[in-house]
C-alpha cells in the first residue's frame, strides 16, 4: 500500500492548522473526571431549552420523514425571517449553525493574499475559518474589552475583504451602540464588507443597541449572522442564517452548500419565530436573576468579573483558568476556560438556573481553598 | 561506499553555503562521513539513502533517510557497537564517533518504516559582551512587542548579564544567534517596553514536541515592578501561543515566584554538572485548552504512582494496566537518543520493541556513561501501550520517574531520569 505524501497534498496552512477537539459527550466526561452529574456552564446554552411549539415539532416529528429531503434553501423559514424584518427572502441564507455562514462569507470574498480582521478576544470561528483557508486573519486587541473600532478601521488596507464585529461581544458581553456602529459604517464605507454577529442580540436589552438588519438598507455592504442557538436554544439542531444585501447575498449563495439544515431544524426555527409564549421574556428573566447572583456572589469573593450583555459572564481567577476547568468537573461542573480567548486566567460562566450556579459558587470556593 | 565523496561533497558545499564556519565545517563533513559509512555498511547497504541539508541559520541540519528492515533495526541503536571498552574498538563505531563531533544527533522513526537519522551543527557566534549594560530606570506604562534583531539581542544580553543560571540554555550566551534562531521560526521572543524603548523584561518560547511549548523566562530587569511585568510578559506569551497548535506550556528551567500561581508544578528535576554537583529545579505546566482525558498505560509497577500524580495534577486519564501474558517478543528494539553534549544531556526515547529491552537499555547506558554523559533522560509515551513494558526495565536499571508531561507525546510522556547515585 502507498500512503499519499500528506506534505505534498494539502496546503501548509492546512497542515499547520490545529483542529479544534470538542469535549467529550456528557456521559465520558463524567466517567473520565468521576461525577455523577454534570452542570454545562461552558457553552452559553439555554437552560429552559426551546420554545413549547419547538418541542411540540421535535417532538411530533414524523419518523417517515427522516427519509425525505428537506428544502434546500430553508424555503418557509428564510420567508418567515424575511417577514419578521421587512426583508426579501433572498436576502437570507440558512445555514447548518452560524458557523457554516461565517465558512460561506469567507469563501465568497476572500482569495489568496487577502485579509480579514477582527479582535483578539472574541468568537475564535473567524479567525479560524480564515487561517484555515489561507487568509491572513488580522486580530485587533480589543480596548477596555470592547471591539476597537480606530484600530480596526487603522489596520485596513487594499486586501482586507472583511471586518468581523461580535456585538455583543462573546466573551465580554461589550457592545456598539447604534452611533458607533453607523459611524464605523460611514468610515468603512462599503470598500470592504462588514459581517456582525449577532448571535446574542436577543439578549440585550439597552436601548441603544442596533438592529444590524434594519441597517442593510442603509449599508448593503453589511451582513448580519443570526442564530437559534442561543436565546432559542436550539443548538443540538445546529441551524443559523445570515441576512445582506440582495446583490451581496446573491454572491455569498454561489459558495453556500444547500441541502445542510436538516427538515427538523427548518421547523422548529420556524415554531421559535411563531412563539407567542414569552420565551424570550422568560429567558430574559432567568439570566437578569441570574447575573445579579452571581456578581453578589463574586463581589463577595472578592472575584474581578467582566459583565455585560448575554447569558455569560467572566470571571478572573487568582490562577490557571485551565486547572480551574478540571477542578470544577471533578465537582461536577463545566464552564469554559478562557485561555483560548486570549484571557488566560478568565473562566466564562454561563447565566442558567439558580441551582445550577449555586452549584458553581460552592465548587469555586471549594476549589479556591 | 563509492558515493561517499558524493555525499560529503554535498555537505560540505551546502554547509559552506549556509555559513557555517571551517572549523564546524571539518566536524560536520567528518560526521556525515561516518554516519554514511556505517549506514552504507551496517544498515541500508544497497539501498537509497537520502541526504538533505538543512539552513537551520543558526545551525545547519544534515538528514539522512532511509528505509529499514527488522534485521538491521538494532544497528541504528547509538550504543549499538559498544560492547567493548577499549579505545581501538571505538574507532569503528560510526554513530558513536559522529555523536562526538557535532552538537546533536536525532534518530526518529516516520512513516512506511522510515528512519531520518539527523545531526546538527551548530554556528560559532560570539558571546554577549561581557561589559555590563546600565541598569535600566523604567518609567510610566509599560507596552509589551515584539522586538526586532537588535531588541533581541539586547534582551539575551541583559539575560546573560543577570543573575547565573547553570541551568539557562546554553543558547543565551549568544545574542545573534538567538536573533537567527527568531529569524528562523525556531522560537519567539516578547519584550516589555516603556515609551522610551527601556526594555523591562523579556520571555523567549518554542515549541518542544508539536504540541508543547517551552517557556524560558520571564526574565524581568525591572525589580521594582517585577510581578506587574512578568505578568504581562506571560499573558502575552500566552496569547501567542493560545491559538497555535500548543495543547499546553512548560517550564523546565524555573519560573519566576510571581508567575508560579499560573503554573501547575510538574515535579522535580536533578541536572548533575560536570564537576558532579546536583541542582534541583522545579518543572511547571500549564494548559491552554479544556483537558480532553485521554487513556494512559502503565506496568503494574508504576499503576499508583501515576494514579497519585493524574489525582495531584488533577488530570482526567483512563489508567490501563499492560500485563505480560507470555506472548512471543521477537526482533531488537530501537531506541531514539538525542545528545546534547553541551548541557551534558541525553535523551532517550523507544522507536520499536524487542526482546532485548534490558539489555539494550544497558548498553545506552553503558556508552553513555563512558561519554561522561551526566544527565540520562528516558521519556516513554503512556499513549503507547508497548512502552510499560519499559517501565519495570528502566526501573530495574536505576531510573526513576521524574515527572508527566501532559500531551507531549501520543498521550503523555513520563520522563524518567536515572539515579547517578546508583552503581
Amino acid at each position: 500500500m502507498i500512503e499519499p505524501n500528506l506534505d505534498l497534498l494539502v496546503p501548509a496552512y492546512v497542515r499547520e492548522f490545529e483542529p479544534y477537539i470538542p469535549s467529550k459527550p456528557d456521559p465520558e466526561l463524567q466517567k473520565l473526571y468521576g461525577c455523577d452529574h454534570l452542570y454545562r456552564l461552558n457553552n452559553n446554552e439555554n437552560p429552559l431549552g426551546p420554545p413549547p411549539g419547538a418541542q411540540e415539532v421535535i417532538r411530533r416529528f414524523p419518523p417517515p420523514r427522516g427519509a425525505v429531503y428537506p428544502s434546500g434553501d430553508s424555503y418557509y423559514l428564510r420567508r418567515e425571517i424575511a417577514a419578521c424584518h421587512g426583508i426579501d427572502p433572498d436576502q437570507i441564507l440558512v445555514g447548518n449553525g452560524a458557523n457554516e455562514v461565517i465558512a460561506f462569507v469567507i469563501k465568497a470574498f476572500c482569495g489568496q493574499g487577502d485579509n480579514i480582521i477582527t479582535a483578539d478576544k472574541t468568537f475564535a470561528v473567524y479567525e479560524w475559518v480564515a487561517v484555515f483557508s489561507g487568509i491572513e486573519a488580522r486580530v485587533i486587541p480589543l480596548k477596555e474589552e470592547r471591539f476597537d473600532d480606530r484600530a480596526m478601521l487603522h489596520s485596513i488596507d487594499a486586501a482586507t475583504k472583511v471586518i468581523f464585529l461580535c456585538n455583543p461581544n462573546n466573551p465580554t458581553g461589550t457592545y456598539w451602540s447604534r452611533d458607533t456602529l453607523r459611524d464605523f459604517l460611514d468610515a468603512v464605507g462599503g470598500r470592504q464588507i462588514v459581517v456582525i454577529d449577532e448571535a446574542y442580540c436577543e439578549f440585550v436589552e439597552a436601548d441603544d443597541y442596533p438592529d444590524g438588519i434594519a441597517l442593510i438598507n442603509d449599508y448593503p455592504n453589511l451582513i448580519v449572522f443570526r442564530t437559534f442557538s442561543k436565546m432559542y436554544g436550539i443548538a443540538g439542531l445546529r441551524i443559523g442564517y445570515l441576512a445582506g444585501d440582495l446583490k451581496v447575498v446573491d454572491m455569498i449563495r454561489r459558495t453556500c452548500v444547500v441541502y445542510s439544515v436538516n427538515g427538523i431544524a427548518q421547523e422548529a426555527a420556524l415554531a421559535c419565530l411563531r412563539d407567542e409564549t414569552g420565551h424570550i421574556r422568560r429567558t430574559r428573566q432567568l439570566i437578569r436573576e441570574g447575573k445579579a447572583f452571581l456578581c453578589a456572589e463574586m463581589a463577595a469573593m472578592g472575584m474581578p468579573i467582566i459583565v455585560g450583555e448575554g447569558n455569560y459572564l467572566i470571571v478572573k481567577l487568582p490562577g490557571s483558568d485551565t486547572l480551574a476547568y478540571r477542578k470544577l468537573m471533578h465537582e461536577g461542573i463545566m464552564i469554559r476556560p478562557m485561555t483560548g480567548f486570549r484571557y488566560p486566567n478568565h473562566i466564562r460562566v454561563t447565566l442558567a438556573r439558580m441551582e445550577a450556579l449555586e452549584a458553581f459558587v460552592a465548587a469555586l470556593k471549594k476549589i479556591l481553598v | 561506499m563509492s558515493f561517499l565523496p558524493v555525499a560529503t561533497h554535498c555537505v560540505e558545499t551546502a554547509a559552506g553555503v549556509f555559513g557555517l564556519g571551517r572549523e564546524e565545517l571539518l566536524k560536520l563533513i567528518l560526521a556525515t562521513e561516518e554516519i554514511f559509512s556505517y549506514l552504507s555498511s551496517n544498515v541500508c547497504r544497497g539501498e537509497i539513502l537520502d541526504i538533505r541539508c538543512v539552513n537551520g541559520l543558526s545551525y545547519v541540519r544534515v538528514e539522512f533517510r532511509f528505509s529499514v528492515s527488522a534485521l538491521d533495526m538494532g544497528a541504528l541503536n547509538i550504543a549499538a557497537s559498544v560492547p567493548c571498552a577499549s579505545e581501538d574498538d571505538m574507532a569503528e563505531m560510526g554513530l558513536a564517533i559522529a555523536s562526538r563531533t557535532i552538537d546533536r544527533l536525532n534518530i526518529i522513526a516516520e512513516r512506511q518504516n522510515r528512519i531520518c537519522l539527523s545531526i546538527e551543527k551548530d554556528k560559532d557566534y560570539p558571546p554577549a559582551p561581557e561589559t555590563s549594560i546600565a541598569p535600566i530606570d523604567v518609567t510610566g506604562a509599560l507596552t509589551v512587542e515584539t522586538p526586532d534583531t537588535e531588541g533581541v539581542k539586547r534582551y539575551v544580553t541583559r539575560v546573560t548579564q543577570g543573575p547565573h543560571d547553570p541551568l539557562r540554555p546554553p543558547f543565551f550566551h549568544y545574542p545573534g544567534k538567538v536573533a537567527d534562531m527568531v529569524t528562523a521560526g525556531d522560537c519567539q521572543v516578547v519584550t516589555a517596553v516603556d515609551a522610551k524603548g527601556e526594555c523591562a523584561g523579556g520571555v523567549l518560547f518554542r515549541f518542544l514536541t508539536a504540541r508543547i511549548v517551552e517557556v524560558f523566562g520571564p526574565h524581568v530587569f525591572y525589580q521594582v515592578r517585577e510581578g506587574e511585568i512578568a505578568a504581562m510578559l506571560l499573558d502575552a506569551c500566552i496569547a501567542r501561543t493560545a491559538r497555535t497548535k500548543a495543547i499546553g506550556l512548560v517550564n523546565l528551567t524555573g519560573l519566576p515566584p510571581s508567575s508560579q500561581s499560573q503554573f501547575e508544578l510538574l515535579g522535580l528535576m536533578n541536572h548533575y554538572r560536570q564537576d558532579g554537583e546536583s541542582i534541583a529545579r522545579q518543572a511547571f505546566y500549564r494548559l491552554l485548552h479544556e483537558d480532553p482525558g485521554c487513556l494512559v498505560f502503565t506496568d503494574e509497577c508504576l499503576k499508583d504512582y501515576l494514579q497519585r500524580e493524574y489525582g495531584r495534577l488533577f488530570l482526567a486519564r483512563e489508567i490501563r494496566e499492560v500485563r505480560d501474558q507470555g506472548e512471543m517478543k521477537a526482533g531488537v528494539s530501537i531506541f531514539s537518543a538525542e545528545v546534547r553534549r553541551e548541557r551534558s544531556m541525553a535523551s532517550l526515547r523507544p522507536l520499536w520493541p524487542g526482546a532485548d529491552l534490558d539489555a539494550n537499555v544497558k548498553r545506552h547506558l553503558r556508552f553513555l556513561k563512558e561519554e561522561a554523559i551526566n544527565n540520562i533522560f528516558f521519556a516513554l509515551d503512556l499513549g503507547v501501550s508497548w512502552h510499560a513494558s519499559l517501565m519495570t526495565v528502566l526501573i530495574t536499571n536505576h531510573f526513576r520517574p521524574a515527572l508527566i508531561i501532559p500531551f507531549a507525546g501520543q498521550a503523555d510522556l513520563l520522563i524518567f531520569q536515572y539515579d547517578r547515585t546508583e552503581p
